[in-house]
């Protein structure tokens, strides 16, 4: 039961960051711009959560910092792709580089280190909770947890009954009929981006909260398997987050087998190490992202004006 | 909007920037002048910065030249990063591979094949995704990108290890390229080597291969006009993968430099974010053999410059710094895409 639930926390843990992210790429490339910039988001976000965390002591307070560093890194990417018409993925690439060495100068220039924040003034974070209920419950009292859900119908409901949803999804698909339908085709897709962001951001103050403190470049390539869970989840909010959460289970699955290599079974261990199967199971989200979009289960099909 | 009011919004938002750096050094108790001082001192100011900037600049030149490649045929290969990574390990595992007296002669050949290969069956996987299922180019090469450093983990820390060393065994002597500062003494201790001339001259044969050689004018038409291309009998779904394989084989080729100059073996995190900084030296470039080269060497001289500036700013303010370049560079470069293609 203890192991049980050490797993749950596990999985929520690892899952969160990438629902949130999902759900961020999935409002910014409904808006027809391909969006790389989803690890800027989550990494922007951790370190916006650190500052306010150590700042005010409050996890709420960390959890809307995050958004606003993610909206702002949003605004950063909108505003190179949508006014100045630089190329999604390259503006994209940049940011990533952008949040990366930002946080980094921050770091040193705040808290007079290159690698970590000093340890945030919550209650005990969840890592340092490795038994059963309390992993869990420390889980649960994370406010990225509770806005979630909101999140996730809230960008289902907005995209497909709101008419901002339309809008968005109008400039995704064809921006030439929109635009001569009188949207702002502009306007949109700059919401759409920074709102985006924002929201993925949400994720990124998830793993500040869990690990108790901000580390340089803790986001760790999350963002690229987010990025897969809106390919395979065909660029819809709740089956993006559903990707999301496997992938996630994936991963907890798989630091859960880091710790202990009898977990791996008997008939997995004769063919390959435990090892090579965590490796395994760490390729997995990327294999089927691959498979998804060679269209090899249903077509995965991109916002038209992605491209 | 007018091409003049672009201009002076990619500026005003390139200033923005680097004067946000500016207020940063100068909150960290720095004065600006005195780490741009230093910053230039440390990456021109001495034969041995000369050479450390020329080194920088080397596997830019190899994955500037692999992304521009591709975008020649109007595809954006960003697997660059993956591609260069296998390079490393195919030129670490076959140069240590290689008999221990294997003459220079054949061992350099070898192992850079063995780089060359590697990157370009990778690359040219994304380019067959491409032209057998529409797979678009980026997907399948950030998703790649993920693989590879997934499995590259997995084989630095179990398979290839050696003992308590966390890199491959060391390559034959034979396989190693000739070091600048054997040649000239004050280029000594620098980590320049015979893979920038290398990357140079397989820069300048691409751009011949793309502007004379029959299927690089394929490569061509399939960027500029794909129907026309199709019409007029070019095989389109064969450019596009030769288009990717060989962009992968130039950044394959950039694991020369580290494993085969610099290091002698492989390790994990040899040619990290290379991949990345190829694309806006390919933007900034132009496509050109010789932009390429320039580009190359303004961020080589940037990455250069950061380390010098090390013990007063953190070098990731000049990462900063070269981020803003990429972005005002894709802004600016948005039109210079748009004009090369209708040339």
């Amino acid at each position: 039961m203890n192991g049980v639930m050490v797993f749950a926390a596990q999985v929520l843990s690892a899952s969160l960051p990438l629902c949130l992210a999902a759900v961020g790429g999935v409002l910014s490339e409904r808006s027809g711009v391909a969006t790389i910039s989803l690890e800027a988001y989550l990494l922007g976000g951790a370190f916006g959560a650190a500052v306010a965390a150590l700042a005010t002591g409050s996890a709420v307070l960390a959890s809307l910092a995050a958004m606003a560093a993610g909206a702002a890194l949003g605004a950063v990417f909108a505003f190179s792709t949508v006014r100045l018409r630089a190329h999604a993925i390259v503006a994209g690439v940049a940011v990533n580089l952008l949040a990366a060495a930002g946080t980094r100068v921050a770091l040193k220039v705040l808290y007079d280190s290159a690698s970590n924040s000093p340890p945030l003034p919550l209650a005990r974070s969840a890592m340092s909770a490795s038994v059963g209920w309390s992993a869990l419950r420390e889980m649960l009292a994370s406010p990225p947890l509770w806005i979630a859900p909101l999140l996730v119908v809230g960008a289902h409901v907005a995209l497909s009954k709101s008419v901002f949803g339309l809008r968005v999804t109008a400039c995704g698909e064809h921006p030439a009929a929109a635009r001569s339908l009188g949207v702002p085709v502009d306007r949109v897709r700059a919401q759409a981006l920074v709102l985006g962001g924002a929201v993925a951001a949400l994720g990124g103050a998830q793993l500040t909260l869990h690990q108790g403190e901000f580390v340089a470049y803790m986001s760790g390539g999350r963002g690229f398997l987010a990025l897969a869970a809106v390919i395979l989840g065909r660029w819809q909010p709740v089956r993006a987050v559903a990707w999301a959460a496997a992938i996630g289970s994936l991963s907890a699955l798989e630091s859960t087998l880091a710790g202990d290599d009898t977990m791996v079974p008997a008939a997995v261990q004769a063919v390959l190490s435990p090892a090579a199967f965590r490796a395994v199971v760490q390729a997995m989200p990327y294999g089927l992202t691959l498979l998804a979009v060679m269209g090899r289960f249903g077509r995965s099909r991109p916002p038209a004006a992605l491209g | 909007m007018k091409p003049r009011t672009r201009a002076l919004e990619v500026v005003l938002a390139a200033s923005a920037v680097l004067l946000t750096l500016n207020l940063v050094v100068w909150v960290a108790g720095e004065s600006p002048r005195r780490v741009l001082a230093l910053a230039i001192t440390g990456s021109v100011g001495s034969a041995y910065g000369i050479a450390q900037t020329l080194a920088k600049a080397t596997p830019l030149v190899w994955t500037g030249a692999a992304v521009a490649f591709a975008l020649r045929a109007r595809l954006f290969n960003i697997g660059a990063e993956g591609q260069c990574m296998v390079g490393v390990l195919a030129a670490g595992v076959v140069g240590a591979w290689l008999p221990a007296g294997a003459p220079w002669a054949l061992a350099v050949p070898v192992a850079l094949a063995a780089a060359a290969l590697a990157g370009g069956a990778l690359g040219g996987l994304a380019g067959w995704l491409r032209a057998r299922f529409g797979t678009h180019e980026v997907i399948s090469t950030l998703m790649l990108n993920g693989l590879v450093a997934v499995a590259t983990t997995w084989l630095y820390s179990g398979p290839l290890r050696v003992g308590a060393q966390v890199h491959t065994r060391p390559i034959a002597a034979g396989a190693q390229l000739p070091q600048a500062g054997a040649l000239i003494a004050a280029f000594r201790g620098s980590a320049l080597n015979a893979s920038l001339p290398l990357a140079l001259a397989a820069a300048f044969a691409a751009h011949w291969y793309l502007s004379n050689a029959r299927g690089g004018v394929a490569i061509r038409a399939l960027g500029s006009a794909p129907r026309a291309a199709e019409a007029l009998g070019v095989n389109t779904r064969g450019a596009t993968i030769r288009a990717m394989a060989v962009s992968g084989a130039l950044a394959g080729l950039a694991g020369s430099h580290y494993v085969l100059g610099v290091k002698g073996y492989a390790e994990q995190g040899l040619g990290a974010g290379v991949g990345f900084t190829g694309i806006a030296v390919a933007l900034l470039g132009v496509g050109t053999p010789w932009g390429i080269a320039l580009a190359a060497l303004l961020f080589g001289a940037m990455a250069q410059g950061g380390l010098a500036v090390n013990a007063l700013v953190p070098s990731d303010a000049l990462t900063v710094a070269q981020a803003a370049v990429i972005l005002a560079v894709a802004a600016l470069g948005a039109s210079s895409l748009a004009t090369r293609e209708a040339a």
